[in-house]
């Protein structure tokens, strides 16, 4: 899975809950991406395999875990550079 | 039994023998192994679907991206969007054979390139607040546009201050998309913006980004961090081009 860097420069203490958060908020960025981006086939070609609702709805979840960043004042997760 | 298409990927003729072998070598949903279905120097990576439809889960979704990663480790592709299946390997040599220009055009755009995500996000409130404070309000007064105060001139007085508050924030969006895109010109000259996602979410952007760069681009967004002190950024990646594949075969 691809890492994750958060900016901010207000501080650059590394938090384990931030931790948790990007394991969240980089699997939502997967999702959004497989979901919504792509090559797209439509019409009799392509055979309808599921309803998506169940992925979507984890989508939902973790967009919350996006929204929540803001409030808990994220720091900088530097050591990810690394992985790079 | 039905095919589910991972990526379509650029494999010269000469090489389809080692592609055969990479694309062997992963594994696709429940173990199903994936392999090649070649046209000319085209190949998707396929598998058949072994799960039934309605059985599908987050957890198939991220497998799905997992595979379509592990491929471009090694080759240039463009991801198929999750739930492509068709009824056999014919059709995915047809669908090949069909869209042959726009895969191989496509393909060429993406070619050593890695997609990055950026998210701007900040507190909704203090953010209007600030944009609220450039604003000249002297229309906070009714008297500017009405000839008497009553509920209804009230009523319409706030929508305007409500219009020129979206206007202004639009405004300011677009300033930072201007400032980035000319920040990062150099580096990433290919980028898509979405403005005002949510409240908080004012900016959801992709990046396509030589590989070879990578590490500029980030030293060029840590710049931009430095300038926004009011802003998080959500800097994710490198990802496979999904945001650069823009074909849709009908």
């Amino acid at each position: 899975m691809a890492p994750i860097y958060l900016r901010n420069t207000k501080g650059e203490v590394m938090q384990e809950s931030v931790i948790d958060q990007t394991k969240d908020i980089t699997i939502l960025e997967l999702l959004d991406r497989v979901l919504n981006k792509g090559v797209v086939i439509t019409g009799d070609i392509v055979i309808s395999v599921a309803d998506i609702d169940l992925v979507y709805l984890g989508v939902k979840l973790l967009l919350t875990s996006v929204e929540t960043m803001q409030q808990r004042q994220l720091t900088v997760v530097k050591e990810n550079q690394k992985n790079l | 039994m039905e095919k589910i298409i991972y990526a379509v990927l650029a494999v010269s003729e000469d090489k389809q023998a080692a592609a055969s072998c990479l694309i062997n070598g992963i594994k696709g949903f429940f173990g199903a192994s994936l392999y090649p279905v070649f046209y000319n120097d085209l190949a998707a990576a396929v598998s058949e679907m072994v799960v039934p439809g309605d059985c599908i889960r987050k957890e198939m979704a991220l497998a799905y991206a997992s595979v379509i990663s592990e491929l471009n480790r090694t080759a240039t592709l463009l991801p198929m969007r999750f739930g492509s299946v068709v009824e056999s390997d014919e059709e995915v040599s047809r669908l090949l054979a069909n869209h042959y220009n726009a895969f191989a055009n496509n393909l060429n755009e993406v070619n050593g390139k890695v997609e990055f995500g950026l998210k701007l996000l900040w507190d909704y409130e203090k953010g209007c607040d600030r944009i609220r404070a450039n604003l000249n309000y002297c229309e906070s007064d009714a008297g500017c546009y009405f000839s008497k105060a009553t509920a209804s001139t009230v009523y319409l007085l706030e929508k305007i201050k409500q219009h020129r508050l979206e206007d202004a924030l639009l405004k300011h969006v677009e300033s930072l998309v201007d400032e980035i895109s000319q920040h990062l010109a150099l580096v990433a000259p290919t980028c898509k913006f979405k403005k005002l996602v949510t409240n908080n979410i004012i900016l959801d952007a992709a990046f396509l980004v030589d590989e070879s760069k990578s590490k500029i681009f980030i030293e060029a967004i840590e710049m931009l961090t430095e300038r926004h002190n009011d802003l998080h950024f959500l800097l994710t990646g490198p990802w496979p081009p999904y945001s650069f594949t823009e074909i849709t075969v009908a």
